[in-house]
């Protein structure tokens, strides 16, 4: 189960997401996944982007890539589901963007990071980052507006 | 560089079912795992109830609700379609995903049939990189929006 992350970091499941009133600025949500050299694949077989830069390592590094990279979509749902993981409810997320800002390669161990800027009428709404191993970002800018369940 | 006559062509509707194994198999892969019934055995300690657990997601939901991002399997098509317009004219291999946001209205269920169309929104250039970008809105049978969408593309210069 090593593809899960390592022990010790935030891998929520089922009934490990905070109560309501413990979202409250400030606080903070991880997530940490490593892309594994199936990973692109798998996740094109999910998603749907079969895009040869993902799949081929040859035209990864025709691409200048350095090999495969990873679907910036893949991250962006890596991040989305710290945010899942955290409220406890997938129906809860209204709302999602960020930037990608450097590819995420075979090897790479993504670390999602999730912050809560404000809570208010049952909403909350959290910074997202991911960095690599190597503390380097690879998606910044990100913002996700969830329903916090409280009231509900 | 990208001509910005282009603003404003639009792509679709393009028709999506909605499958509760396509969407088991979507989150099987976002959790780490091989997009397949035949390999996986449900991760429960990692993957969230509402995605597989049938009576879970009953009782909680009405029915499986999809990953949030599971969109991305109909949403994403207008946006395919202008990256690989021959007329926009993008170079697939020097394209990179810039920046994404979606605005999730409701749950996708098993059975949705969802329609979605996508207009270039804009084109521009910024430090030598053009940026492409495609506004997406999903509706379903009854044309209640689902998912609203903004892709970016950001395009290199050989």
């Amino acid at each position: 189960m090593a593809a899960h992350g390592a022990p010790g970091v935030a891998q929520r499941g089922v009934g490990m997401a905070v109560q309501p009133s413990e979202i409250r600025p400030g606080a903070e949500f991880f997530l940490e996944r490593t892309c594994e050299k199936t990973t692109p694949v798998y996740y094109a077989a999910a998603g749907g982007d079969f895009n040869p830069i993902h799949i081929d390592p040859e035209v990864g590094r025709a691409a200048g890539l350095g090999g495969p990279i990873l679907q910036g979509m893949c991250t962006f749902a890596w991040a989305v589901e710290a945010a899942v993981a955290y409220v406890g409810d997938p129906t809860r997320v209204t709302k999602v963007k960020a930037r990608f800002t450097r590819p995420v390669l075979i090897g790479d161990t993504v670390r999602i990071r999730g912050r809560v800027l404000s809570v208010e009428g049952g909403r909350m709404t959290a910074e997202l980052a991911a960095v690599n191993q190597r503390g380097e970002d690879v998606m910044r800018n990100g913002i996700v507006e969830c329903r916090t369940g409280e009231g509900a | 560089m990208l001509d910005r006559k282009h603003v404003g062509r639009s792509y679709g509707p393009f028709l999506y079912e909605a499958g509760a194994e396509k969407m088991r198999e979507f989150a099987f892969a976002i959790a780490g795992d091989v997009p397949s019934p035949v390999y996986t055995d449900t991760p429960a300690d990692v993957l969230p109830r509402d995605y597989w657990d049938r009576d879970f997601a009953k009782a909680r939901h009405g029915s499986l609700v999809a990953p949030p991002t599971f969109c991305v399997n109909f949403a994403m098509k207008p946006f395919f379609a202008a990256i690989t317009d021959r007329e926009v004219g993008v170079d697939f291999l020097l394209l990179v995903h810039g920046e994404q946001e979606f605005e999730f209205l409701r749950p996708v269920r098993p059975g949705d049939v969802l329609s979605t169309t996508g207009v270039i929104a804009d084109i521009c250039e910024k430090n030598e990189k053009d940026f492409l970008v495609v506004r997406t809105t999903t509706v379903d049978a009854a044309g209640r929006e689902v998912v609203k969408a903004v892709w970016t593309a950001v395009i290199r210069r050989a």
